[in-house]
């Protein structure tokens, strides 16, 4: 295990230590609008006969924050390396703030 | 508050006050050896890894990680935490913190394998190396249609960044294409829609952690100056990227791929069958179809009931409790545009070839029996206008629909055995999950994806999973049909968390040694998911 685990180390080092390949562009997407992820990520049920409406319900953020960690039912659980703790309570936030949208329809 | 129940808002409530009784439930299994300390230690180092905030082992932070759709009702199979690094250098130091500490890590890549185990290990006391803020986009080439991403990105970034760019390049999704990974996807050997349905077929060179913290990079990855890692898959020697896909040698932290280049035309078509007995007519037309290439996208041949649960719920078909018999649903694909058997295909080229191979397409479709139909009849139809989406790449999630088919419980796991693409094949395969489904009062919500040669049969196993005794029903129900499929000759291409073992034994002894050879020369201290697809 001792030798192993060395050896292991030493490996590490060598990759980090002298990088086998060019730097590579450090272009992480930038924290999104709740718009944003109502449209990419909830929108693609809520509305559209998938899952309830959920717009125009004065939903508490407090609320709406749990079932995006915990995915009730046939909800997918969202973690925050997909949306991140600041994106989700301003997410939250915007949701029950927002307006219903006629055009949505739910059950 | 329609959808939204009050047994709904009560599971909330238990989540955003104290997740006590999730304290013991997340926590209350050990991998081989651990001890809650051991865990304890490891996490720390996470902590010096990645960050205190990017290691979760409390039950709050570990709530979305245990998210399962699958039956498992011996409630075995839960993290004891996870860590999200964002570099391939802090992947390598933890796997060498793994290695060290004994601790075995579950790689994923958006965790959104739904129906197939979600971001849930194989075996108890794993870790969640979860990879999701590794989601740069590294090159996308528009003249040769390749691209290199990392692990955490989704198809939905990835079509942005396409139509941000103004680059004319299709991607090809799977149906939870938004949030699932073109990585995770291509390596569970997932299938999409377009003619680069076949994800890993479109897939060139890879970038892995190996278990002993070595950075390895297939094909043409590995010559300094080469320009073709992303356009030529076989490099030199044995071709070893199929070993990283289903597998536990390694964690891919790049993947290569090809991406299919905009077409001047495209026209989706939808072949209307009327009779669930229809099944081997649409077969024996479509394979010779198919096989010629004159279609050439992965075609989608789905039942009503299948349709139908998508947007609509079962008590609007039938009384609650009441077997869903055919007459029911006939009436209500009718109501709805849909035959009993509804086959989805699309026509991509020139407006010159599409109007060349459409006559024929439309006559050998039409002498099967079925109704040849195309947005000029269909319109907005909404199951039309799903695939429609789906076979340019386009995105969407409207199978989830079908997880509130039997209500709010939240139950899916799909059973999908492959065979040939011989309408007698599909037809016996049709009798037999409908009469194992029919044994423990589940559905026949089915369809045949039609690839160049194979069907697989991908059967989607609906149930209440907040329902005990249903839950252990749809357990021993799957189980029978993996069982009685393999002594027919038919296995899965691809299972969930909770079947693994059971699948690779029907696959044979000498495949199973075969593969455990390879991971215990890779892998020693069995640290890399030890369980994925049966491999230990």
């Amino acid at each position: 295990m001792k030798r192993l685990a060395s050896s292991v180390s030493a490996v590490i080092a060598v990759c980090i230590g002298g990088s086998l390949w060019a730097a590579e562009p450090a272009n992480y997407p930038a924290p999104r609008a709740p718009e944003k992820i109502y449209a990419q990520t909830c929108g693609y049920c809520h509305g559209v006969n998938v899952g309830p409406v959920i717009r125009g319900r004065e939903l508490p953020p407090e609320v709406t924050k749990a079932f995006v960690r915990m995915g009730p039912n046939a909800m997918p659980a969202f973690r925050e390396t997909e949306i991140s703790n600041e994106e989700l309570d301003a997410l939250a936030t915007w949701l029950q703030q927002s307006e219903a949208d006629p055009k949505e329809r739910g059950q | 508050m329609s959808g939204i129940n009050r047994r709904t808002l009560l599971g909330a409530a238990g989540a955003i006050g104290a997740t006590a009784g999730a304290a013991a439930l997340v926590n209350s299994r050990m991998a081989k050896g651990q001890t809650v300390a051991d865990v304890n230690a490891f996490m720390k180092e996470m902590q010096s890894i990645v960050g205190e905030e990017w290691a979760y082992w409390d039950p709050e932070g570990l709530l979305p990680y245990d998210k399962a759709y699958v039956p498992e009702p011996t409630d075995q199979l839960h993290p004891v935490g996870a860590v999200a690094p964002r570099t391939v250098e802090e992947v390598q130091a933890i796997v060498a913190a793994a290695n060290r500490f004994r601790q075995p890590i579950w790689p994923i890549s958006t965790g959104k394998n739904m129906g197939y185990g979600t971001a849930v290990p194989a075996t108890p006391g794993q870790v969640v190396l979860d990879l999701k803020r590794m989601n740069r986009i590294l090159e996308v080439d528009p003249d040769l249609g390749t691209c290199l991403v990392e692990p955490g990105v989704t198809y939905q970034q990835l079509k942005d960044y396409l139509e941000e760019n103004n680059i004319p390049l299709w991607i090809d999704v799977p149906t939870v294409g938004p949030i699932a990974s073109p990585m995770g996807n291509t390596l569970d050997r997932g299938v999409g829609y377009t003619p680069y349905g076949e994800h890993f077929l479109f897939q060139c060179g890879m970038e892995v952690v190996l278990p002993d913290g070595q950075l390895m990079r297939t094909g043409m990855g590995s010559i300094k100056g080469s320009t073709a890692w992303q356009s030529f898959k076989w490099g030199y020697g044995p071709y070893v990227d199929g070993l990283f896909t289903q597998s536990n040698y390694g964690i891919v932290t790049k993947l290569g791929m090809w991406l299919m280049p905009e077409p001047p035309a495209y026209k989706p078509f939808m072949i209307r069958h009327p009779n669930m007995e229809d099944v081997p007519a649409i077969i024996e037309a479509m394979r010779p179809l198919r096989v010629s290439n004159l279609i050439a996208n992965c075609n989608l041949m789905m039942s009503a009931s299948y349709q139908l649960s998508m947007f609509k719920r079962r008590d609007s078909v039938v009384p609650d409790g009441a077997p869903l018999d055919d007459a029911s649903v006939k009436r209500a694909a009718k109501a709805n545009g849909l035959g009993m058997w509804n086959t989805y295909f699309a026509l991509y080229g020139t407006d010159e070839t599409v109007a060349a191979i459409e006559p024929v397409v439309r006559q050998v479709l039409t002498a099967s029996g079925g109704e040849v139909l195309t947005e000029a009849e269909m319109g907005d139809n909404p199951w039309f206008h799903h695939h429609a989406t789906l076979m340019k790449g386009g995105l969407n999630l409207d199978e989830i629909g079908m997880i509130r088919w039997r209500g709010s419980g939240g139950g899916l796991a799909w059973f999908a055995p492959v065979a040939a693409a011989k309408g007698d094949e599909a037809e016996r395969q049709t009798r037999l999950a409908r009469q194992i489904l029919d044994k423990y009062g589940f559905d026949y919500t089915a369809a045949f994806a039609i690839g160049w040669r194979d069907l697989h049969h991908i059967i989607a196993l609906l149930f209440d999973r907040s329902n005990a005794e249903e839950h252990r029903r749809a357990d021993t129900c799957y189980r029978e049909m993996v069982s009685r499929f393999g002594e027919q000759g038919w296995a899965s291409y691809r299972t969930g968390v909770n079947t693994m073992d059971l699948v690779a034994q029907q696959y044979g002894a000498v495949n199973r040694e075969f593969n455990a050879k390879i991971k215990q020369a890779l892998d020693p201290n069995h640290i890399i998911a030890p369980g994925k697809s049966g491999i230990a």
